[in-house]
């Protein structure tokens, strides 16, 4: 068993200063990852100005006008990890391309831990925008700021776990067809729409609640929201906590059976060389 | 040692026959192929493009599941036990693809090394003694994406041997490399079997490396194994008939129809060609010539600048074997 997992361990680490090497090469690439969502971010909060903000909280007592700006901002905080990934699963799909995928096939190694590292490089990059948009909500509004310290610490684990199963899940659809490259389309741009980081899902209609229940990303930016804005304890977030749990077994299952279809149906019909 | 038997491989793809119909084709692209590597051994696979070479390679390398038919290796199945068998295999290809152009030498050495769990006080030996053998000790710490064809392809051939495998498999490993780079590498492949005994199965467009370096030879048509053996073997099996090269110092008009009369004696049909000042001979025939020939010059007392057998040449016999192969298949079908 610790034989197995040392050499997960392995697997996952090298994966994963692999992918940080060849992806955040130069350090331009941290400004760029920054811009976008910040500016995604600021045209959120000034589309919300015109508005009256009582009819958009959708009975959301947490939200007003003064935490406003940290609503949006906790928003797409989350959505950044979230972004990442889709990001990182996008790239890993160039494996294809340079030929690598095979020889990563040809090896005895995790395949999990190979996602799992592929995604988690990821991190690298989330995680300088965390702090970020962290220092940006500590400095705009601290006085808005009510949270207990183990529900942040939980809401901050479930952020992490669940976007990179998200990430993985990704990378295991990329890996299971080379054709999945239109899934960073519908999942980049819809996922900040009816994930609730513009608008809360509550004022959603039915239709467009039925969709946001698909994305992970709605529970866990509903429940930093109710962390950070409102000071719930982790009983008032345990149907949060027990979604989360769910969601992640899913993933996680999905995640394998995609990797194992995925590397049957590879070996079966040569498609790992084709792009 | 690796053994395939009755390997076979049928691709299956949906083509859209009209606006909502598809159509399922079935390729054969590799049938009931029986191959052996023993240790030390450096085996070619040659056939002209699409003959199945690739597929039956990457077979071999796990990468492909085959339709029939079984690879075993050291005695472990392919399918069944296929991570053991990942342990003791390795491939290295052709081109400046299957590298991390963005991380240097030692970093792509050092990735696939943990890939293949190997620890790191071994890695780290290994990789400076990899680096060491090809000779890019030096470059070790610049990106790949700067290094010269020949460096990467010398980069590759490590990265084939960071597992220290014992079956490698070379597609196409000289392909687009300057004579030079790609006499260099021949003489790394040599040393991987002849000193460190490795098993190797070579597939190249370049007859004379295969006529170098390989044993033994499997030449594969539309998926099928043809012919077999050493290369002079197959080249001669290829030759249906023997060719005769005579070389004159200057034109003996005379002598010209006493070679034609000789030669037609001994086979009606033989072919004779001449140049322009007929100072060079070449006869073509199935049966020996040789004989009646040398006596003729003896007789006319001819001062020779040349006289030989030419060899037959690999090349020729693959192509001559791959176009009666094609041809027994259209008979067979149109039959």
């Amino acid at each position: 068993m610790s034989g197995f997992l040392s050499c997960f361990l392995k697997v996952l680490s090298a994966e994963m200063k692999k992918q940080y090497r060849v992806y955040f090469f130069n350090k331009s690439i941290y400004l760029s990852l920054f811009l976008w969502p910040m500016l995604t971010f600021i045209t959120a909060y000034y589309n919300y100005k015109p508005f009256r903000l009582e009819l958009i909280a959708g009975g959301m007592g947490y939200i007003n006008e003064k935490n406003l700006i940290l609503f949006a901002l906790i928003g797409y905080l989350c959505m950044i990890f979230f972004e990442c990934f889709v990001q990182s699963a996008w790239m890993f799909s160039f494996e294809r391309i340079n030929g690598t995928l095979e020889l990563i096939y040809m090896t005895p190694a995790n395949r999990l831990a190979v996602i799992m590292g592929n995604a988690a490089a990821s991190l690298f990059g989330s995680i300088w925008l965390f702090i970020v948009f962290a220092c940006g909500i500590i400095i705009i509004n601290l006085t808005q700021l009510k949270f207990q310290l183990w529900s942040a610490l939980i809401g901050i684990i479930f952020l992490l776990v669940l976007s990179i199963l998200w990430g993985m899940f990704l990378n295991a659809l990329f890996l299971f067809s080379r054709d999945s490259g239109f899934l960073f389309t519908v999942l980049s741009g819809p996922m900040e729409i009816f994930s609730g980081i513009k608008i809360p899902t509550a004022v959603f209609p039915l239709w467009a609640k039925a969709i946001s229940v698909v994305f992970p990303l709605t529970y866990i930016a509903e429940m930093l929201r109710r962390i950070f804005l409102n000071g719930a304890n982790i009983y008032e977030l345990r149907g949060f906590i027990a979604a989360s749990i769910i969601i992640s077994i899913i993933l996680l299952a999905v995640t394998l059976l995609c990797l194992k279809l995925g590397e049957h149906h590879a070996k079966k019909t040569g498609n790992m060389a084709l792009f | 040692m690796l053994k395939a038997e009755q390997l076979s491989k049928t691709y299956e793809t949906k083509d859209w026959a009209g606006l909502f119909r598809r159509k399922q084709n079935r390729v054969e692209a590799v049938k009931n192929v029986n191959l052996e590597m023993h240790q030390g051994q450096i085996i070619g696979l040659l056939g002209i493009n699409g003959a199945g070479k690739t597929t039956t390679i990457k077979m071999l390398s796990t990468l492909l599941l085959p339709s029939t038919g079984c690879i075993t290796v050291d005695g472990l199945d392919i399918v069944k036990d296929v991570m053991a068998v990942k342990k003791r295999i390795n491939m290295i290809s052709g081109g400046e693809r299957m590298l991390y152009w963005r991380l240097t030498a030692r970093e792509n050495l050092w990735y696939f090394g943990q890939l293949y769990n190997i620890d790191n006080k071994t890695l780290e030996k290994r990789i400076n003694m990899l680096l060491e053998k090809v000779g890019l000790s030096d470059k070790q710490n610049i990106p790949v994406e700067r290094f010269s064809k020949g460096m990467k392809q010398r980069l590759q051939i490590a990265r084939g041997l960071i597992n220290d495998p014992s079956y490698i498999f070379m597609d196409e490993p000289t392909l687009g490399l300057d004579a030079v780079i790609a006499k260099e590498l021949r003489e790394h492949v040599k040393q991987m079997a002849y000193q460190q005994g490795k098993s190797i199965l070579l597939t190249s467009h370049y007859i004379q490396e295969v006529e170098e370096l390989c044993e033994y030879v499997y030449i594969l048509n539309q998926g099928e194994v043809i012919m077999k053996g050493t290369p002079k073997e197959l080249a001669l099996m290829g030759m249906e008939s023997k060719t005769l090269c005579i070389e004159l110092y200057s034109n003996h008009e005379l002598l010209h129809a006493s070679i034609l009369e000789a030669c037609h004696e001994v086979e009606k049909d033989c072919n004779i060609h001449w140049d322009a000042d007929n100072s060079r001979y070449t006869i073509c025939s199935r049966k020996d010539v040789s004989n009646v020939v040398t006596k003729v010059l003896l007789d006319k007392q001819v001062p020779l600048k040349g006289f030989y057998l030419q060899e037959p040449s690999l090349e020729d016999a693959i192509v001559k074997l791959s176009k009666n192969a094609s041809k027994n298949t259209s008979t067979e079908v149109s039959a």
